[in-house]
């Protein structure tokens, strides 16, 4: 069976729409496209990622040729979505699976809930921010306030993201909370560690997937990409920061 | 105290697999590269290591598990890196950073923060280092069944 070119361009586009969009690395994004053209058939193919847009050229054996781009706006990060892309390819290039069963796993994979909610993911926040304040040291209370800190950031982040879509913000808004709460329990309770508790508060805000992503895109030669992820990385840093930095100077007061 | 550590770390990078929605039962092993990460680091700083080359040394180590955990379990290696330096991330230094500069010690703040970004650059190129060297050896390895080269 023959697939049609505008048929392979809208797999391969979509499974790279997909992968780009959860949290993906560039040169994983394009090395899925061109895998899963070839094995629909394509002949040849080229693929160009960069973190806000897909763009893929596909020829057929008559030396016809298509062009797609897909322009990607939200981006979230769900690395189980990636990680199964990743096998749909797999099977795909090893022609485990047609292309029609292929193409509905891959709209299913998009469409559906997948991973933990809000409160399971408020709780592994908290838990996050507890654990930090242990590795720094800290005693009971102050890890019951770190994890309630932690807690707190997360759903901030939750609230906003719903509302407002920009990263930045809920970065920025967060490092605020974290902060304060950290005050806050200072002021109530002189003998309280502040510094732990803030710690534990801003871990969940690293930006793991930016730097991890940053570095390997760098890694492979994707100059372009990881520079681009590599200034995402330090713009949330520098929110979080200056997020913190209001939060203690209201302690100066 | 270090078992109670150790617990916390494992905890911390199941939940940060959590956090990103990491297939869940993905979720054991990245607890364990968290723990063999932050093990490396905390043994070299106990034996007296400076705490820049104790972080370099754990992301070595890193990227070395992950790699080899992708290959084993097919899954990008990303998947283990994120949760797996997170403990490393020098989350004290930074806020010490911060704390100074809004108290007005600018010279220690600026000192502190080169030591954070080194710290940071030392993560970073450990990752790096690990994971590109464990691929050009696996990549000659199977320099005859050339199918396999470079995925992961």
């Amino acid at each position: 069976m023959v697939i049609p070119l505008e048929q392979i361009a809208k797999i391969a586009g979509l499974a790279g729409e997909i992968m780009l969009k959860n949290g993906a690395e560039t040169y994983r994004v394009e090395e899925t496209m061109e895998h899963i053209a070839k094995a629909c058939g394509a002949v040849k193919v080229e693929s160009f990622v960069i973190p806000t847009g897909v763009f893929l050229t596909v020829h057929d054996s008559s030396e016809r040729m298509l062009t797609s781009m897909w322009r990607v706006r939200a981006r979230t990060i769900n690395l189980d979505r990636v990680s199964k892309v990743n096998e749909l390819s797999r099977r795909l290039a090893d022609k485990r699976i047609t292309f029609n069963d292929a193409y509905d796993i891959l709209h299913h994979i998009d469409l559906e809930r997948t991973g933990f909610s809000l409160v399971p993911s408020m709780l592994a926040s908290g838990v996050i921010g507890g654990t930090t304040a242990v590795l720094q040291n800290a005693g009971a209370f102050e890890i019951l306030g770190a994890f309630g800190a932690a807690l707190t950031v997360r759903y901030i982040a939750h609230v906003v993201s719903r509302r407002h879509g920009v990263q930045i913000t809920y970065e920025f808004i967060g490092g605020m909370a974290a902060a304060l709460i950290g005050v806050l329990l200072a002021v109530l309770y002189p003998e309280t560690n502040r510094d732990a508790i803030i710690i534990g508060g801003i871990m969940p805000l690293v930006p793991g997937v930016a730097i991890t992503n940053a570095i390997r895109d760098v890694m492979v030669g994707d100059l372009l990409s990881g520079l681009s992820r590599g200034m995402e990385a330090a713009l949330t840093a520098m929110a979080v920061t200056m997020g913190v930095v209001i939060g203690l100077a209201v302690h100066l007061l | 105290m270090l078992g109670l550590k150790i617990a916390a770390v494992f905890m911390m990078s199941a939940s940060i697999g959590i956090l990103y929605r990491i297939p869940r039962r993905l979720l054991f092993y990245d607890g364990l590269v968290g723990v063999i990460t932050w093990l490396v680091m905390y043994t070299t700083t106990q034996a007296g290591g400076n705490i820049i080359l104790a972080d370099f040394l754990g992301s070595i180590a890193l990227g070395v598990v992950a790699e080899a955990l992708a290959r084993f379990l097919k899954k990008p290696a990303t998947i283990f890196i994120i949760p797996g330096f997170i403990p490393l991330v020098p989350g004290g230094e930074a806020f010490a950073t911060i704390r100074f500069m809004v108290e007005g010690h600018y010279t220690d703040g600026v000192s502190m923060g080169m030591k954070t970004i080194l710290i940071g650059g030392a993560i970073a190129f450990g990752i790096f280092v690990s994971s590109t060297v464990y691929r050009l050896v696996i990549n000659y390895s199977m320099e005859n069944n050339k199918e396999n080269a470079g995925k992961s």
